[in-house]
């Protein structure tokens, strides 16, 4: 996952935001300013950054706050960490029963009569209506879905790269959400990280990989047992 | 020789044969692992870029050689179960698949009557080292038909000898026409999609015809599946070598 031109734009405080928490709004990819009017370039001008491609909301509790401009870079997250990434899926538009839910359909013979990727019956006859919610076909995909408790097994700081563990939702080149992981069993693995964030000009010097303990570097020779 | 007034001419001595010494020309043969070229897609180059990196580390602690399809390799991988904790395997490479870091090939061989095909990762960390004992190109470029050949055109000696061979010579061509087992076949090789140049058809004429009719001769027009990769090539051996010279 490559961290592309990350800035925090904006701080909301606890009692302007509707939650529990202060949030931290950060914009994604550089892009071009001319195709969004004036108005839209308020956050942007306020924080003296170039327009963004995507802007989404952190919450943050109070001593975590970072001052709008301030870059953010892949150091922030440290191998051995878990990470959930959220991103939209990809979009397979109107799609029927079979696909979208997992249905099993009808026999492709046997006497069966126009019928092979219907849902069938879609309520008893007791409730007298369908129930709100009913498994049908309908729009597929282009939806935000998140994967949870994803190991970060490499950073490289020279290019600002994430190596996350296993798949993430949406197609290739898209933009995508990474946060702290909210599952219990990732929280001691979740300690002492650099906080509030990583910041390039100050005193620490990091190399330009950073590995887990456990991978299996290319620079060390073959794996052999004993 | 009699000169054009009838005498016999003044000797002239015969022209000095020209013997091109390609071992002082220093001729060097380029060849770019095929996994290195990255196939053509919407992803970003750095993705390939840094798998190449990745690819370059591994080549310098584990020397991986050069070779092609057809050609005979022994390769040692760690095996926590065996006796030496190593297993070797022998056998002729059928097909190189895969780019990047999960570039593979399989390896074919036919042990005590039962055909074995291994599929190994270039970039395996278990492999501990990869010899090639035998060089030799074949007219094609997968040789998954050997499965449907007689058994003696897989079987390799496991204990074979590495023949050796000068740096600077150009790798043979082996133009073996293959006999292959009566049919049914796994695939039908004889069709022109498989366009395999190295099995000695012995069907009669008129499956060969028949077979000609799954032929796709617009094909080789097509534009947009031309991939060009000479430009890429270049680039990537400049990249390669500066970083394996290190």
């Amino acid at each position: 996952l490559k961290v592309q031109d990350c800035h925090v734009l904006r701080y909301v405080p606890k009692e302007e935001s509707g939650g529990k928490t202060a949030k931290l709004l950060v914009g994604g990819k550089n892009v071009a300013p001319f195709s969004k009017p004036e108005s839209a370039h308020q956050i942007f001008k306020e924080a003296g950054v170039p327009r963004k491609q995507k802007i989404s909301t952190f919450n943050v509790t109070d001593d975590a706050i970072i001052k709008p401009g301030t870059p953010l870079y892949a150091a922030h997250f440290r191998p051995g960490q878990f990470v959930d990434v959220t991103a939209k899926t990809i979009g397979k538009g109107f799609q029927g029963v079979m696909k979208r839910w997992g249905f099993k359909g009808q026999p492709a013979s046997h006497g069966q009569t126009k019928t092979h990727r219907r849902p069938g019956a879609i309520s008893t006859n007791k409730a007298s209506k369908v129930y709100p919610g009913k498994k049908m076909p309908g729009k597929m995909g282009n939806v935000y879905r998140t994967s949870l408790g994803l190991k970060v097994w490499r950073i490289n700081t020279k290019h600002d790269i994430i190596y996350v563990n296993g798949s993430v939702p949406g197609h290739t080149n898209c933009l995508v959400k990474v946060r702290d992981s909210k599952l219990p069993t990732c929280k001691e693995h979740n300690k002492n990280p650099p906080f509030p964030t990583f910041f390039a000009d100050g005193d620490e010097k990091l190399p330009e990989d950073l590995f887990d303990e456990e991978i299996f570097q290319f620079t060390e020779p073959s794996v052999t047992y004993t | 020789r009699a000169g054009s007034d009838g005498q016999p001419g003044k000797f002239k001595p015969p022209p000095k044969p020209v013997i091109i010494d390609k071992e002082k020309q220093g001729v060097e043969r380029r060849f770019l692992s095929p996994e290195f070229i990255p196939p053509r897609g919407r992803k970003d180059p750095l993705k390939y870029y840094m798998e190449r990196k990745d690819m370059i580390q591994r080549r310098k602690v584990c020397s991986i050689p050069e070779f092609y399809v057809g050609h005979v390799l022994a390769v040692t991988t760690a095996d926590p179960y065996a006796n030496n904790k190593t297993n070797r395997f022998v056998g002729i490479c059928i097909q190189r698949g895969g780019r990047g870091l999960g570039a593979t090939f399989v390896l074919r061989n036919v042990i005590e009557d039962q055909g074995v095909e291994v599929c190994y990762e270039l970039y395996n960390p278990r492999i501990q080292a990869i010899e090639v004992l035998k060089l030799e190109k074949r007219l094609d470029d997968n040789l998954m038909y050997l499965r449907d050949a007689l058994p003696e055109y897989s079987t390799f000696d496991v204990n074979m000898k590495p023949v050796s061979r000068l740096d600077h010579e150009e790798i043979p061509v082996n133009k073996l026409q293959v006999r292959m087992k009566p049919k049914p076949w796994s695939k039908r090789w004889e069709r022109p999609k498989y366009n395999i140049k190295g099995i000695k058809f012995e069907l009669p004429e008129s499956k060969m015809k028949e077979a000609q009719k799954w032929s796709q001769p617009w094909l080789e027009f097509d534009m947009l599946r031309e991939y060009d990769t000479s430009k890429i090539e270049e680039k990537i051996w400049k990249e390669v070598n500066k970083e394996l010279k290190k």
